[in-house]
């Protein structure tokens, strides 16, 4: 009899291990949530989206029947929580610069813009890291052409793909580029290399062309 | 005058000599070493990034192109102004234009003649040489593929277990059948008391001591195993979600080495790190259509949002609690942390998990003991000075605030 007893205490004590040890999060499932209402943002937040609108209504303290964690906007394209700006918005930026608004085809004109930076060291040091970020890839950290987008990798005896056609900026046809060239190659892109101008703000595109100079002159 | 008649003979084997040597620089291309490994040179550093000699890239393969162009006077004004001799009209030029998918080649305007020349030297010398190199690298792929597959191990394991239970059960049938034959035969008290042992299984599972045991080692993992199971409610360490597109961080930022600010362009500009827009993926995926380990579906999927204009819904993967306010820029830009420091090896991961616990405990611990870098920034000269110098933590200037991140 008491063995019995024992052996159901030990029962109950497995059995609740194994549904705790359920709330662990792995593969798709996000475990167990504490405090579920204050995990979830009722306000739209950016990168987070529940599009089921039934979603959370267990924890719904109001009665109405709404799920607690929808938080999607039903009347946007795709339920999203943002549209995309109105066109011809502009930017507000801390230099009080207007929106560039040279054409792509105008690449002859962009080339006699002068760059309104300085050429101080402390820019041409800005310059290099987001050179780093967003040239190094495809034209390599001397400018080369050679980063591993631009040339492939070999990766245990596979050899993986690249991108054709990135330009060695120390080619002769590249030394004499102005950093209005550079700048609005970045921006609007140039054969084979896409736009990159959603990727860097303004200033940070004369700074990278401010950096490319120094760099040629290696 | 025989004075002025040789020297006007000197003059005109002079001319001859020249007039020669510049047509035959036109027409015939060199086969010497030097002008090769110049013209090898000069290919590697202006050409090779749109042409290859055997295989066409962005621009033709260039094997035979001295045959194939129209003239090798040709070649060198193409070269050299490529756009005006499509604009003239020129057939051929105009042909490898459509050709090329109507992208115009850089003009080198400063590439000499004699440039040109070894360029195509070089090209006409690798076009000629005999293919040993494929069959070398064939060899070196069949190499890497060896080594047992995990799940041939795992099956061998199996295997062995089965065959081990196999013996038990067989052993345990030899035994009673000898009890058996020998319980026929007439024993001694001694040998009676070895084939029928006192101390029986059953005697043993009922006795208090055992029984003790197992009640203590089973107690003891449950309670072990309910605290570990308590406190994994609320984090989501080791989440790895299936995405909408098999996308390998392994592949792009471990074996490409991309920078992940390239993609994730807001972690120094502000509150979330982002999410690129297919756009971004397409700056290389527009000539890059089928990948090493997936194939072209996955690629395609970003083709196809951007055409149907529908935005791919990433499940997130680093879901902070919405009481507690985290910025990726406070962190990457002013603190200067690499993302590997909280996010762990993301470029060895195929699927994204979440690596760190992301508990506030996690949080606090990292601001009691990452020292601040004040180097170089005048506002923390003052507060140095209270400090005695000594190096400040996070904590010092109010990384354990409540309203910092709670508010």
């Amino acid at each position: 009899m008491r063995n019995m007893q024992l052996l159901k205490t030990v029962l109950i004590a497995i059995a609740g291990a194994a549904f705790l040890a359920g709330c662990k999060a792995g593969g798709d499932y996000p475990g167990l949530e504490y405090a579920a209402n204050m995990y979830h943002s009722v306000a739209y937040e950016p990168l987070t989206q529940i599009t089921d609108e039934s979603a959370g209504t267990w924890v719904n303290s109001l009665n109405n029947g709404r799920g607690e964690y929808f938080n999607s906007n039903k009347y946007n394209p795709n339920r999203m929580n943002m549209r995309a700006p109105a066109p011809y918005t502009v930017k507000r930026n801390r230099n009080g610069w207007l929106p560039y608004r040279i054409g792509k085809d105008s690449l002859e004109y962009a080339s006699t813009i002068k760059n309104p930076l300085d050429s101080t060291a402390a820019i041409i040091a800005d310059g290099k890291a987001l050179y780093t970020i967003f040239c190094n890839q495809c034209h390599g950290p001397k400018g080369e052409g050679d980063g591993k987008v631009g040339t492939g990798v070999s990766i245990g005896g596979v050899d993986k793909k690249f991108v054709g056609g990135v330009a060695n900026l120390h080619g002769d046809a590249y030394l004499n580029m102005t950093e209005g060239h550079i700048f609005h190659v970045i921006t609007w892109g140039r054969n084979l290399m896409l736009p990159h101008g959603s990727q860097i703000e303004p200033e940070d595109r004369w700074k990278i062309a401010k950096y490319v100079k120094t760099l040629q002159k290696k | 005058m025989t004075h002025q008649i040789s020297g006007l003979f000197k003059n005109l084997i002079t001319a001859l000599f020249i007039v020669l040597s510049l047509t035959s620089f036109s027409q015939d291309i060199s086969s010497d070493a030097g002008v090769i490994t110049q013209g090898e040179t000069l290919f590697n550093s202006n050409c090779k990034a749109c042409h290859r000699v055997d295989q066409k890239l962005i621009g033709p393969a260039l094997a035979g192109i001295e045959d194939r162009a129209p003239s090798i006077d040709w070649i060198k004004e193409f070269v050299r102004n490529s756009s005006k001799l499509i604009a003239s009209g020129d057939e051929y030029a105009n042909k490898v234009y459509e050709e090329s998918g109507k992208i115009l080649m850089t003009s080198f305007t400063s590439l000499s003649d004699d440039q040109i020349m070894s360029i195509l030297a070089y090209v006409k010398a690798e076009a000629e040489k005999p293919e040993e190199v494929a069959t070398v690298a064939d060899g070196g792929g069949t190499g890497s593929g060896d080594g047992v597959p995990p799940t041939y191990l795992n099956a061998i394991l199996v295997g062995m277990i089965v065959i081990l239970v196999l013996l038990l059960v067989i052993l345990g049938l030899i035994i009673s059948s000898l009890k058996r034959y020998l319980d026929q035969k007439d024993l001694t008290e001694e040998d009676r008391e070895v084939v029928h042992s006192p101390f029986t299984f059953s005697s043993i599972v009922q006795s208090t001591g055992f029984i003790f045991i197992v009640v203590f080692l089973v107690a003891s993992i449950s309670f072990k195993t309910v605290i570990d199971g308590l406190y994994t409610i609320g984090v989501q360490q080791g989440y790895a979600p299936k995405q909408p597109i098999a996308f390998s961080h392994k592949v792009h930022a471990g074996e490409y080495e991309i920078d992940c600010q390239y993609c994730h362009t807001g972690a120094i500009k502000g509150r979330s790190a982002n999410i690129p827009s297919p756009n971004i993926c397409m700056n290389c995926h527009t000539q890059i259509r089928s990948g090493t380990n997936t194939g072209e579906t996955e690629i395609a999927k970003i083709v196809s949002a951007i055409e149907t204009n529908r935005p791919i819904e990433w499940v997130r993967v680093h879901n902070l609690p919405d009481l507690a306010y985290f910025n990726h820029s406070q962190h990457v830009n002013v603190g200067g942390i690499e993302c590997q420091t909280c996010h762990g090896p993301i470029e060895e991961m195929d699927v994204v998990k979440q690596y760190s616990l992301l508990t506030m405990g996690w949080c606090i611990d990292c601001h009691r003991t990452t020292d601040l870098n004040t180097k170089g920034n005048e506002y923390y000269d003052n507060l140095l000075e209270l400090h005695n110098n000594n190096a400040m933590k996070v904590e010092d200037i109010g990384g354990l605030e409540c309203a910092k991140c709670h508010y």
